[in-house]
Formats: structure tokens, C-alpha cells, sequence
């Protein structure tokens, strides 16, 4: 018996170590996907009822086939980037490849606005609608994160006095609870006429706006124009949490990049000094190209994240704004908590988890040659 | 290096300080709102005339906020507690010990992170609930300490990064511990335990304040006041109507409060982890 333990005493000690860490994992991290999957098609109100097919997904996305036509119109989107970058610098003539990306992109587009409009028309259009919210949201809070992430990382990247003390300050809204920040958020965009923030809008000749209460969509506020669809951008509401979004993660991202800047060696800036190149030239031909795949990383990987805010929304959610703010994870929460239909509510977790999984195969196709130089 | 003339610093100092006001300013209004008369605080004042630190008070010795506040330092510290007890021997495994299947364990794991919170919320119920097996404290954890931290007790990105740091440490020192016939366990406990200790610190301050601002599982399975956290207590707060803004803010910052107290002492060690994970995600 003893002997058998000292020969595999190494196997052992490995399973014995990672036992707990995965049963907890097992059971409450990987267990629910498949458990929600077969979730889905039953009917499912507290307590288990008759098995219903694929029903419940009949339900929220009207026509099935139109869902798939959905996933592969992003697919080839996928594949437009990727003939791009993969056959530009191998084709004698660059041209055939731009055309045939950009009959490809052309192709994706065509499919989803197509499939998207026959699912708007048959599905659960308040579902749907949450996964446009969602992308208004991951897009634009996104976007300007990394944006304002970068003229922070640059700021901080000269030598300055207080560096970490000006790090330790940015990194503040990252850590503060989403449930008591939204609350601020909360206060500070609220309805009241005469609040800081109208006033301070005031300044510049605004009228006073109902922020979190306003459910108007930003065209038409902006613009004075009514559009409908995908095109008529966030409401009010929506944009409001975004910027909770910004604040929150834009210290973050700025941290990030920061150690992105401070990768790249630093003989290249010699050498590049040497050879008399101007401070311009040095960082548009060599900071911005290394910088830009941890850009699109970050912008990537943020992206899919931004899928999941629920908190601070939960928080901020007003009666006024109606279901402008109901973004996908809200939907989904709302549908098992107040209306307790489970098998409905899992049907539409496995729709996001399907196409989150398609962004990640984006993810694995964009940064699959990662540059590497550290 | 890039370097600016002492004149050209201006811009970047410019940038960083209006970057850290907007920063900062949310939680400048919430301490002023928080020392305010309610009708001050709903008329939206900049600063209040008096200030009026008897919020505190009332909060503090209101509505049960104590035993919410009570609540979310026994869930955070029990969760930390359970992450750290099953995520450094695995994480630990993971990095040095040789075992079949180690990466493929190791990596359909981190498939996990790829899994929405909200998708994962429904079966969990349903579990806690009892209903999918039996659960060995009780046959059902709604409403309990268990229900509320059990679930957080494994978390592969926290073994992600302990594995990351402990891989670092020699193989040698190993070797040599085994050659005076050391046990897996007891290197753990003496030798790796002590060298991983600022990771371990970060990885703590990780997982404390992830338990202390969860707030979608609580308000899942809390039916009753019992175990409220705060971050639920003040959601319910926001949503009464007539809601004193006064008293939310000041409800909110001391919410807040010791999570900024352990970030002040850690920050060093927070901001490398976030600059050495961030770019190798």
C-alpha cells in the first residue's frame, strides 16, 4: 500500500491540491452553462414542467434560421479581417485581397441587417432591443475608455512629479462598489432643474436635461431629428450609465497602457534619436504601431466585458426611462426574478453566450500572431 | 524616452489634473451631500451650510445598517477566507506539480471566465434551492451564509495569477526541500506560503472587493433581512420613494469606507498586478 502512495505520490498531491478549487469551479462555474442549456428547453416556471423544444428560442428570436444567418453574417465579418491581414503582405498585388475583403465585409453586412430585421419582426423585440442597448453600451463606453485611457497613459508616461500619487487617484472609481457609486451617479444625474450638472450645462448655453429620467434617444436631442432603429444611437438614460462606465474603467485602461508604453524598449527611442528622427516622427512610427495591438486587445477583450454590466445599471434604472436602459443582462435578470420564467430566461443566456462566443473566436482570430516584445 | 520641455509638461500635468477631478468629484459629492440637511441635499446644494455630521449617527443606528455592514464584512472576510484555502493549493499544483491532464485541467477551467455572470445566476439558484442534489448544510441555502459564499470559494482567475507567481520560484529550492524528505504540503506551508506573500495580499484585496460589491446574488437568494449586505441594503434604499438623499450618501460612504481603507494600504502592490495582468489576459 505505502509503495503504491510513493510511487504516484506526485499524482496524488496534484489531485488532492486542486480538489476543492475544482469541485467549487466545476459546480458553479462550468456546470450552469450545460445546465442552463438544458434549462432552456423545458418549460420552467420555479419548478421543472413538460419538455418544449426549441420553443422557448422560437420564442425570443422568431425565426431560428434567421438567428444562424445572424452568427454567420458575423463570422464572415471575421473572415474579412482575416483574408485582410493575412494575404496583404503575401499577394503581389494588394488590390485583389481589399476587393475581396471588402466584398466579403459588404456580404456580412448584408446578412445581418437582413436576418436582424426578420427576427425584429417575429422575435422578442424587448429582448432584441436589450442586445442593442448592450452594444450601444460595450461600444461607446469602450471606445471612449481606452480613448481617454491612452491621453492619460501619455500624460503620465513624460516624467512627472507625483506619478504614483496621480495612479493611485485615477484608480479610485475602478475600485469603488458599483451599487454606491451608481448611487452618486444616481444624485448627480438626477431630474432636478437646478442640479450642479444642469447648471454647470447651463454655462454653455443648455437647457437643463432630465438625464437618467429621459428616455428620448441622443439624435433626436442632439440633432432634433426622430430616427428609428439602430441608427437613432443610446437614449439619454443609457448614455448616462455609459459615462458611469467611462468613469469607472477609464483609470483602469489608462494603468494598462501605461505598462504597454513603458514595454517598448527603449534603444528603439535611441536609435531613433540618433538616426535625427523628430519627437513626432518617433511616436507616430514607432510608439503607435507597438501600442496598437495591446490597443485592440484592450478594446477586444473590453468589449466582450462591457456585455456583462449589470450593477451600476440595476442601480440607475428609472421608471421614466422605460426599457431604454434594459440592456441584455437586465432583460434576462428581470425575466427570472419578476416574472419567474426560468426556461425563457436560460433560452436567452444561451443566446448571449452563443454570440459572446462568436467575439471571442474574434478575439482568437485578430490577436492569434500577438506581437511580442517583451 | 519621449521627453517634453520643462515648458511643454504643462499639457500632461493639465490633463492628468482635470482626468483626476472628474475622478474624485463623485466622491467629493457624496461626502458633501452626506453632510447635509435633507432639504439642502434635495435642492442639489454645492457644499452644505453647516455641516452636519450627525447623518453618521443616524445612519449608523438606523434601519439595522450596522448589522448590514456586520453582514458584508463576515461574507467578504469568509469568502476571502475560502479562495485563499482552495485557490493556493491548486494554483500551487498547477505551477509545480506533474500530474496527468494538469493543462488541460488547468485551461478548461479558464474557460469559466468566459461564462456570463448573469447565464450562471439561474442554475446556481436552482442549486441552492436544493432542487438539482442535495446539499449537505440544510436542504436549502436560501437565505443563509452558506448560500451566500460557498459559490465564491473557487475562482480560477485568482489561481491564474497565484499560478503566475508561484512558477517563478526555483525548482531547486524543491529539490533540495525533498532531498531532507519535505512533503508537498509542508514546502507549501514554509517555504512557497511566505515567498508569494505580496501576491497573496493583492489576490486578497482582489477577492474582498469582489464579495464586497457583489449584489446581484444577494438580492437573488436574500428573501429576508437577515443577511442583507450593504450594497443590497442600499439598493432597496434608492428604491424607496421619498428616499433622503443625505442619509444615502452617507450610508454610501461608509459602505465604501473599507474598501478604500485596504486599497490605501495595498495600492503599490494593486497597480503592478493590474499593469502586469492587463496586457497578459
Amino acid at each position: 500500500m505505502s509503495k503504491f502512495f510513493n510511487k504516484y505520490s506526485e499524482q496524488i498531491n496534484g489531485y488532492l491540491f486542486i480538489f476543492p478549487a475544482f469541485l467549487i469551479i466545476g459546480l458553479f462555474g462550468i456546470f450552469p452553462v450545460f445546465f442552463g442549456m438544458y434549462m432552456s428547453v423545458h418549460k420552467w416556471k420555479v419548478f421543472k414542467g413538460r419538455f418544449l423544444g426549441f420553443e422557448n428560442y422560437q420564442k425570443i428570436l422568431g425565426d431560428i434560421g434567421s438567428f444562424w444567418i445572424f452568427i454567420l453574417g458575423l463570422l464572415i465579418m471575421i473572415a474579412s479581417y482575416w483574408v485582410w491581414s493575412e494575404f496583404k503582405d503575401r499577394m503581389k498585388r494588394r488590390i485583389y485581397c481589399f476587393i475581396i475583403s471588402i466584398l466579403l465585409l459588404v456580404i456580412s453586412l448584408y446578412l445581418i441587417n437582413v436576418s436582424w430585421a426578420t427576427m425584429m419582426q417575429t422575435g422578442d423585440e424587448d429582448f432584441l432591443n436589450s442586445l442593442i442597448y448592450i452594444f450601444y453600451y460595450s461600444f461607446f463606453a469602450i471606445t471612449t475608455e481606452v480613448g481617454l485611457g491612452l491621453l492619460i497613459a501619455f500624460a503620465l508616461y513624460q516624467k512627472l512629479k507625483g506619478k504614483q500619487f496621480f495612479q493611485m487617484i485615477l484608480l479610485f472609481p475602478y475600485i469603488t462598489p458599483a451599487v454606491m457609486g451608481g448611487a452618486v451617479f444616481f444624485i448627480i444625474f438626477g431630474k432636478a432643474e437646478n442640479s450642479i450638472l444642469n447648471e454647470f450645462i447651463g454655462l454653455f448655453g443648455y437647457d437643463p436635461q432630465l438625464w437618467l429620467f429621459d428616455k428620448r434617444k441622443i439624435t433626436e436631442i442632439l440633432f432634433d431629428v426622430k430616427i428609428d432603429g439602430f441608427f437613432a444611437g443610446p437614449s439619454l438614460a443609457l448614455l448616462t450609465s455609459i459615462l458611469y462606465g467611462v468613469w469607472s474603467y477609464t483609470g483602469y485602461y489608462a494603468i494598462i497602457l501605461l505598462a504597454g508604453l513603458s514595454i517598448i524598449p527603449s534603444d528603439l527611442y535611441e536609435a531613433a534619436k540618433a538616426e535625427g528622427a523628430s519627437r513626432w516622427q518617433t511616436f507616430i512610427k514607432i510608439t503607435v504601431p507597438l501600442l496598437m495591438p495591446i490597443i485592440f486587445f484592450l478594446l477586444l477583450t473590453g468589449f466582450i466585458n462591457s456585455f456583462q454590466a449589470f450593477n451600476h445599471i440595476m442601480v440607475m434604472k428609472t421608471s421614466s426611462a422605460g426599457e431604454t436602459m434594459d440592456v441584455v443582462t437586465i432583460e434576462i435578470f428581470d425575466h427570472f426574478w419578476d416574472r419567474v420564467k426560468f426556461g425563457y430566461a436560460a433560452a436567452e443566456g444561451v443566446v448571449l453566450f452563443i454570440i459572446l462566443n462568436v467575439l471571442a473566436i474574434s478575439q482568437y482570430v485578430i490577436f492569434r500572431k500577438r506581437l511580442n516584445y517583451d | 524616452m519621449i521627453s517634453f520641455q520643462k515648458k511643454e509638461l504643462i499639457i500632461p500635468y493639465i490633463i492628468l489634473f482635470i482626468m483626476m477631478f472628474l475622478s474624485v468629484y463623485p466622491l467629493l459629492y457624496m461626502i458633501s451631500v452626506s453632510l447635509m440637511t435633507s432639504g439642502e441635499a434635495s435642492n442639489q446644494y454645492l457644499l452644505p451650510k453647516v455641516p452636519k455630521f450627525d447623518n453618521y449617527i443616524e445612519v449608523w443606528t438606523s434601519n439595522n445598517f450596522q448589522q448590514y455592514t456586520i453582514n458584508s464584512i463576515i461574507i467578504s472576510g469568509l469568502i476571502v477566507i475560502g479562495v485563499l484555502f482552495t485557490s493556493i493549493p491548486a494554483a500551487y499544483a498547477f505551477a509545480k506539480i506533474q500530474f496527468p491532464f494538469r493543462d488541460v485541467i488547468f485551461y478548461s477551467l479558464l474557460l469559466s471566465l468566459m461564462i456570463p455572470e448573469i447565464i450562471a445566476l439561474l442554475p446556481h439558484l436552482l442549486i441552492i434551492r436544493g432542487n438539482i442534489f442535495p446539499l449537505p448544510f440544510g436542504p436549502s441555502w436560501m437565505n443563509s451564509l452558506q448560500g451566500l459564499t460557498v459559490p465564491f470559494f473557487g475562482n480560477i482567475f485568482i489561481i491564474f495569477l497565484l499560478r503566475q507567481y508561484i512558477k517563478k520560484i526555483p525548482n531547486e529550492l524543491w529539490d533540495a526541500a525533498r532531498m531532507d524528505g519535505a512533503s508537498h504540503l509542508y514546502f507549501l506551508r514554509k517555504v512557497v506560503i511566505p515567498m508569494s506573500m505580496p501576491i497573496i495580499v493583492t489576490v486578497s484585496l482582489f477577492a474582498f472587493i469582489l464579495a464586497w460589491n457583489s449584489f446581484a446574488w444577494p438580492l437573488l437568494i436574500l428573501t429576508k433581512e437577515d443577511w442583507f449586505p450593504v450594497t443590497v441594503s442600499i439598493y432597496s434604499f434608492i428604491r424607496e420613494a421619498g428616499t433622503q438623499y443625505n442619509l444615502l450618501m452617507a450610508a454610501s460612504l461608509i459602505s465604501i469606507f473599507p474598501v478604500l481603507l485596504l486599497y490605501f494600504f495595498t495600492q503599490r502592490l494593486f497597480l503592478e498586478s493590474i499593469s502586469n495582468f492587463g496586457l497578459k489576459q
